[in-house]
């Protein structure tokens, strides 16, 4: 398949574009124009090509769509305020979907994220899956999830109009190399100091290189058409557990105050009902102290991958040792060697 | 009381603070947001409560008919959408800079008062709270003659953020004075508040000190002169943190602000007489610093901005249009605001 991906000098996106080349696959890269792609280990792979544009003007993405079967959109914006974020992922998606329909360029890999779900009104210890409730006050969240929920309507929205074959995936926490330090682990107070904010929490994590697998099988998978999707990993990690092997292998830890998530969670509640009932709601505290914020990352919550396995055909292939073990290791972990000829005619 | 029913053209950062205005406000009603994007004037329409959405302005000129409008897209475009809203019968509320030149301000100014319309531009610090003190103790005589004005912003625009962003280069580049095009109005309007003179030595130095071809400038150091009376404009993207300092030094002592973290140090003659005055000076000053702190403590966590000028300026703009009086922003103001740019890039590179 002709793979046209979005994001692709990103953490997640650099992984995809690998497997996608493993698996036999051409792919057109979308980077950014000032972008350096010598960077990239894979620049001058026989089957990569690069498309210079930007998603947040519409120029040039009608051309970079000629003679794609399907895309995979992971350009988002991660950080910035509201209005940064609006533009690198609401503009981004939708001169990205215009474009497609304008190309006739239908079949869609989108990826949204784990944060779309509404975690405050969603009971401790509840299994959060595919049916699990969408945030309804996105207000309350951080731009971030405020962004993301309006991209995944703005899919739904062209898979709707244009009877369009899309695949919805929500990654959990993505982690791997240089990204390990988790927000679900805790908060940070300063540069060298952290509020660890519980520790018996299921973390809903999936290793890159296992999430990259996923992306690329919910591309070829005819079943995945059409399904929202959950990727996490399988034996999913609590917060100690992640910690204590994160902070085995580094080297200078940040100071970790650790604070009880009971009386976390209910100090925040006291200030969000003195905000409402005082304030008139017109406060904004720093994040872990709005409850929607709070329960979002830390919630002791559980979840699955069943969907994933049965519809994707996906195993997630490293475990959380063999993760940390690739993350710290010297390998290249981004080299591509040639794709398996059962997988090259896919 | 008849609201007057207001529109927004460009559904970017600063609107938010301009929608989150009409929408409290009794005095508009807003009938209509548009934006290249849908997506962002859905999104505005949705949070705002506005009453519908349009790609293209010209239509939301002729459908929602429109009593003001507020021009909110980059200042290259200014020009072409204003007077597009004028000819259509609207008040025209536009960002800075309003236009990219003097000449095109007469302009747009002649075609206002053919179309018998008011054109605002946003001069919003000079309605918060701080500026409008320091008038206070101008008017009543605190301070004495005003002699000098010194305003000096500092931003880290070159550390990132959209000015240094070129995957997508910002449109502001382009203008003549490049990014210092977008705050300079500020500075100069503030300069003009203080110290409305003509000035007949001016002298700049326009600087790009952190080279590149993005930035046309990112510093500009200026001396305004005026009979007796002295001006400085700064603006610095390299010696931080940010602020925006506004000083003004009369005959009878001085007072100073940062408009980014509000206070006030005045340093004048007190009632305990000259000799005692440097320390009650010391002393109200000191105390009147941790009320700030406290105070700026508690915008924060309130969210109240900088911008809190500007919901101030657009109600008493909307009052004054509702009731037929000239809006607070004169003509003069923007003339001489727009005239001085003019003659601050006249300086260009100049020592």
């Amino acid at each position: 398949m002709k793979l046209l991906i979005t994001g692709a000098s990103g953490f997640l996106g650099q992984y995809v574009v690998v497997e996608a080349l493993r698996r036999g696959h051409q792919v057109r890269a979308v980077v950014r124009p000032a972008s350096d792609v010598t960077r990239f280990t894979w620049h001058d792979h026989a089957s990569v090509e690069f498309a210079r544009v930007d998603l947040r003007q519409k120029s040039g993405l009608v051309d970079a769509l000629q003679g794609v079967d399907a895309v995979l959109h992971l350009a988002a914006a991660k950080s910035g305020d509201f209005y940064t974020q609006f533009a690198g992922t609401v503009i981004a998606t939708e001169n990205l979907l215009e474009a497609m329909q304008t190309s006739n360029v239908l079949r869609l890999v989108a990826i949204s994220t784990f944060s779309v779900f509404d975690y405050w009104n969603t009971p401790i210890g509840s299994l959060i899956d595919e049916s699990s409730a969408i945030e309804k006050n996105p207000l309350e969240r951080d731009e971030y999830a405020q962004t993301k929920l309006i991209q995944e309507a703005l899919v739904r929205d062209f898979e709707a109009k244009n009877n369009a074959p899309v695949t919805i995936l929500r990654p959990g926490m993505v982690y791997g190399r240089d990204n390990l330090m988790n927000a679900c682990l805790g908060a940070e107070l300063t540069d060298t100091i952290w509020l660890r904010i519980g520790a018996r929490a299921q973390m809903p994590l999936t290793y890159v290189e296992n999430c990259a697998e996923a992306i690329v099988l919910a591309a070829e998978q005819e079943a995945a058409i059409g399904q929202t999707i959950n990727i996490v990993d399988d034996d999913l990690p609590t917060q100690r557990v992640f910690a204590k092997k994160l902070f085995a292998r580094m080297d200078q830890l940040p100071r970790m105050v650790p604070l009880n998530w009971t009386l976390i969670r209910f100090l925040t509640w006291v200030l969000w009902v003195y905000n409402q009932k005082v304030l008139k709601g017109q406060a904004k505290y720093p994040g872990i102290f709005v409850p929607a914020k709070l329960h979002a990352r830390f919630k002791p919550l559980v979840y699955t991958n069943a969907r994933a396995k049965q519809i994707l055909k996906w195993t997630p292939k490293y475990s959380l040792d063999q993760a940390f073990d690739r993350s710290y290791s010297d390998q290249n972990l981004l080299t591509i060697s040639a794709p398996s000829p059962a997988l090259s005619s896919t | 009381m008849t609201a007057l029913k207001a529109a927004v053209i460009g559904t970017g950062l600063i609107s938010k603070e301009h929608l989150s205005f009409l929408d409290q406000s009794k005095q508009a009603q807003l009938v209509g947001v548009c934006d290249l994007s849908s997506a962002s004037a859905q999104y505005a329409a949705q949070r705002y409560h506005a009453e519908a959405t349009y790609a293209d302005y010209r239509q939301m000129l002729s459908e929602a008919k429109p009593d003001v409008v507020h021009i909110l897209t980059p200042p290259h475009t200014h020009k072409w959408i204003a007077k597009d809203c004028l000819e259509a019968g609207a008040h025209v509320i536009c960002e800075k800079p309003l236009t990219s030149t003097y000449e095109e301000f007469k302009e747009l100014w002649a075609i206002a008062q053919a179309c018998d319309r008011y054109l605002i531009e946003d001069h919003n610090y000079r309605f918060n709270s701080a500026i409008l003190a320091i008038e206070q103790m101008i008017a009543d005589g605190t301070l004495g003659e005003v002699q000098e004005v010194e305003v000096r912003m500092a931003l880290a625009i070159r550390k990132g953020g959209a000015f240094a962003d070129e995957n997508l280069p910002n449109p502001i580049h382009k203008m003549p004075a490049g990014v210092i095009h977008d705050v300079l109005t500020h500075l100069v309007y503030l300069v003009l508040k203080f110290l409305p003179t003509e000035f007949d030595r001016i002298r700049a130095a326009w600087s790009n000190h952190g080279g590149g071809s993005t930035f046309k400038y990112d510093d500009l150091d200026a001396i305004l002169v005026g009979g007796s009376a002295h001006a400085r404009l700064r603006f610095s993207a390299h010696t931080l943190p940010e602020c925006f300092d506004v000083i003004v030094r009369g005959s009878k002592g001085y007072v100073q602000t940062d408009l980014f973290q509000p206070y006030l140090r005045t340093v004048v003659r007190r009632k305990a007489g000259e000799k005692l005055s440097p320390i009650v000076n010391h002393f109200i000053n000191g105390t009147d610093l941790m009320r700030s702190s406290v105070r700026n403590f508690s915008n924060k966590i309130m969210q109240r901005t900088p911008y809190e000028g500007l919901h101030r300026l657009l109600d008493e703009t909307y009052t004054a249009l509702l009731n037929g009086n000239p809006p607070p922003i004169s003509f003069e103001d923007m003339e001489r605001t727009s005239r001085l740019i003019d003659a601050l890039l006249a300086e260009e590179n100049r020592v």
